[in-house]
């Protein structure tokens, strides 16, 4: 028994230290090559903290927040990533309906497993960047998503537990957006 | 599809079974054991609900209550100082200026109402913005869609007002301050949370999220509030060494460190830069307005507030008059009735507003009738117990306000009362932010309606109209009550009526007042609902005619209420913050 509470504990210190040191996601190899093309799905500001992730991350990329599907091929791009989150003023900023987006939303995903590219989609917006309008744009994207990354506070509800787990897509969650580019960097080849 | 995890914490440990079954119980505690350090360690188990305690405090002395705990907690040390409630007001103020970067700060402006007790009457410090002289009724351009083109009405330089905070909080401390502490030591908290920098909250994180892409574009900003190109996030430390040498520079020279020489320069080309038409004569011009308190009653009680260019303390005088002429206290608290009362008097409230609304010094307002218990009197006639009326006026505007404002309030034991609503308007104003001096620059020229014909169109050194409502009351016997105001825009004045009327009305403590749910109503369109409204009585509004939108049960949308109250019986000051942004009160 003594044996045993040792090794609990000596279990204990090494999870602990290995939690410190390295997260452990549950992506356990590289799926996407470079370079990339980031483009939205609900056009909210999300999309240019990502630009900053993949930057951080020094993954080539294009982007273009409002792509159209022809946009992919010419890209040359061989992994999607979508930023996530419905917002009505970036709608509103872009001058299109919710409809509009969601329609090019799955014209460019269509067209990105033609092209036989990874998709990768990121929700960074947390909390406030879910509800009735981001939900339509999640709903739409994660299920053509071969990685996902969303920030913890925005899977309050195990929405994107539940997807991904029905879908049996990788899911990590992060603390925060700065958290992000880590398994986004360690999801490319 | 990728590859997936099949960790330890999912319940395999490697450990091989045996065949009496220690080791699988073995494997089992670990498996469970090492479960629940995999939850502790993940940041997915933390959760962030609103926190509730903490936020009041009661003290014989003095109490501060303001948007931030540091910012009320910079106020009672000046009061420990020996400063009065001015002192303590300007302290905090200007230490908001800081704490809370997105709401107020050198580059905006606002109100505050004071009364000391050796004084007769309250006196209302006007420090809002102005337009610049070399703006017109129709500066501002339409596409063929009749939006405002580049959204320079609120985004840019050209949204932009002659900024009034550092003028009207000097003022405001030279005329009414203790004159026992000099300017450095109220400005001193503010610089060294500047300097030494303060912690994000979750309600500033997701602000500064919320505002990434003007803060972007506007890159001065993100230089400030972004960590490497992203948000601040939670529990990081923001500082802002230029502010603090803008700060540093107005304890050295006073307000024309800011309205004449080196930072005005810096000040004027930046927002010319960014389109603007402010000018150096602008600043220099600007000046402070003090004016006489709109004074009302209510139940007995004396409610003094602020007159135009607010319309808060006129339609906080006319909502409470028109609320007198239903017992309050009989239909009950949280009742549909007590609801539907309060919707359909705001409607009418808010048909006078888009009406007669306007900066007394350009338009002739009729304010004694707006006021007046008589006129009440016949609106509240206009309200049927179990109806509701559809609208109150034909042409409702639905400009929207920014609810990005600051309310504190600070009483001490003399009874002196000091209560400051102050803006940058939008979250982070203009998105303009002045090199090197680190000032947000507001973006109050929305306030005005952009087209000529309207009385709150633009006009050179016209202030736009505003809801800012800090307010002062008196009990029946005459003495210092209580100090409150809010921020929210439109919802300022409704929001202070009914904290008013839950402490009159219902008995509710200061706190009690703050965290009950509230209802906001424009001249029509939906009545907006708190989400912790009683079932019953949201269910019940529907059949009296009310279109609702429910809101979360703890929003911003209804504002964030500061307050302090004189509790004669225990003869104890209490403050009372709002759960709903970041206010907690202080007090010795």
């Amino acid at each position: 028994m003594k044996r045993s509470l040792l090794s609990l504990l000596a279990i204990l210190a090494l999870a602990a230290g290995l939690a410190a040191q390295s997260p452990a996601y549950n992506l356990k190899s590289p799926i996407a090559s470079k370079p990339a093309f980031l483009s939205s799905a609900g056009q909210s500001a999300d999309v240019e903290m990502v630009k900053v992730l993949l930057d951080r991350s020094k993954i080539p990329f294009k982007a273009d927040a409002q792509a159209k599907a022809p946009a992919l091929a010419a890209s040359g791009a061989k992994t999607l990533v979508l930023a996530i989150g419905g917002s009505s003023k970036g709608l509103g900023a872009a001058g299109i309906s919710a409809e509009a987006e969601l329609e090019r939303v799955k014209a460019v995903i269509a067209e990105a497993k033609r092209l036989g590219m990874k998709v990768i989609g990121l929700h960074v917006g947390g909390e406030a960047r879910r509800g009735e309008l981001s939900d339509k744009f999640i709903l739409a994207a994660l299920p053509a998503c071969d990685y996902f990354i969303v920030v913890a506070d925005g899977n309050k509800d195990g929405l994107f537990t539940k997807l991904c787990s029905e879908r049996k897509i990788a899911l990590d969650a992060v603390e925060k957006i700065s958290k992000a580019g880590d398994p986004l960097a360690k999801a490319f080849k | 599809m990728a590859e997936l995890d099949r960790s330890p914490a999912r319940g395999e440990t490697g450990i091989a079974p045996s065949p009496d079954g220690k080791e699988v119980i073995v494997k089992k505690v670990l498996a469970s054991a090492l479960a629940i350090v995999a939850l502790a360690l993940s940041p997915l188990a933390a959760q962030v609900p609103v926190n509730l305690h903490g936020r009041s405090a009661d003290g014989a002395n003095g109490v501060v209550a303001a948007a931030k705990p540091e910012a009320s907690q910079v106020g009672v040390d000046i009061l420990k100082k020996g400063g009065n409630a001015v002192d303590a007001a300007i302290a905090t103020a200007f230490a908001l200026g800081v704490l809370e970067p997105n709401a107020s700060g050198v580059g905006g402006g606002g109100f505050m109402i004071i009364k000391l007790a050796n004084m007769k009457e309250a006196v209302v410090v006007d420090f809002r913005e102005c337009a610049p002289a070399a703006s017109t009724p129709d500066m501002y351009k339409f596409d063929e869609k009749g939006k405002v083109i580049d959204n320079a009405t609120f985004e840019g330089g050209l949204s932009v007002g002659v900024p009034g905070e550092v003028k009207g909080l000097l003022y405001a401390f030279d005329k009414f301050g203790s004159k026992k502490l000099s300017r450095a030591q109220v400005l001193q908290p503010a610089i060294d949370y500047a300097e030494k920098g303060y912690k994000v909250t979750v309600n500033l994180e997701q602000i500064i999220k919320d505002n990434f892409e003007k803060l972007k574009k506007f890159e001065n900003g993100g230089a400030i509030y972004f960590d490497g190109g992203l948000p601040y996030e939670l529990g990081a430390t923001i500082k802002n060494p230029d502010y603090a040498k803008t700060l540093k520079a107005v304890a050295a020279k006073g307000a024309d460190a800011i309205y004449k020489g080196e930072i005005a320069k810096a000040i004027v080309d930046e927002v010319r830069k960014r389109g603007g038409i402010l000018s150096l004569e602008d600043l220099a011009n600007y000046q402070v307005k003090e004016r006489k308190p709109v004074v009302g009653t209510y139940r007995g009680y004396t409610i003094m507030s602020v007159p135009p260019a607010s319309s808060g303390g006129t339609h906080l005088v006319e909502l409470l008059n028109i609320m007198e002429n239903f017992d309050l206290a009989k239909t009950g608290e949280g009742t549909p009735a007590t609801g539907h009362l309060w919707a359909e008097a705001m409607k009418l409230v808010f048909a006078d507003r888009s009406k007669y609304m306007a900066d007394t010094d350009f338009v002739q307002v009729p304010l004694k009738g707006l006021a007046s218990k008589a006129y009440a009197k016949e609106l509240a006639a206009l309200i049927a117990a179990d109806k509701s009326m559809p609208s109150a006026t034909a042409g409702d505007p639905s400009k929207y306000e920014s609810g990005s404002t600051t309310h504190l309030s600070v009483m001490d034991k003399a009874g002196n009362m000091v209560a400051i609503t102050k803006s940058i308007n939008y979250f982070f104003g203009s998105g303009v932010v002045v090199p090197g001096w680190g000032i947000i620059m507001n973006d109050h020229m929305d306030d005005f309606v952009p087209k000529p014909g309207s009385a709150n169109s633009v006009e050179p050194g016209k202030r736009p109209l505003s809801s800012m409502s800090p307010t002062l009351v008196l009990d029946p016997k005459g003495r210092s009550f209580m100090t409150l105001g809010s921020p929210g825009a439109t919802r300022i004045f409704p929001t202070v009526a009914q904290v008013i009327s839950n402490i009159v009305d219902h008995g509710m403590s200061v706190q009690e007042a703050i965290l009950a749910p509230r209802y906001f109503q424009m001249a029509s369109g939906k009545l907006n609902v708190e989400g912790r409204v009683p079932i019953n009585t949201y269910n019940a509004l529907g059949p009296l005619g009310h279109e609702l939108a429910l809101k979360l049960d703890w929003d911003a949308y209804f504002g964030g209420v500061h307050a302090v109250l004189y509790d004669y019986d225990a003869k104890m000051l209490r403050g009372g913050a709002d759960p709903r942004r970041d206010g907690q009160a202080a007090a010795y």
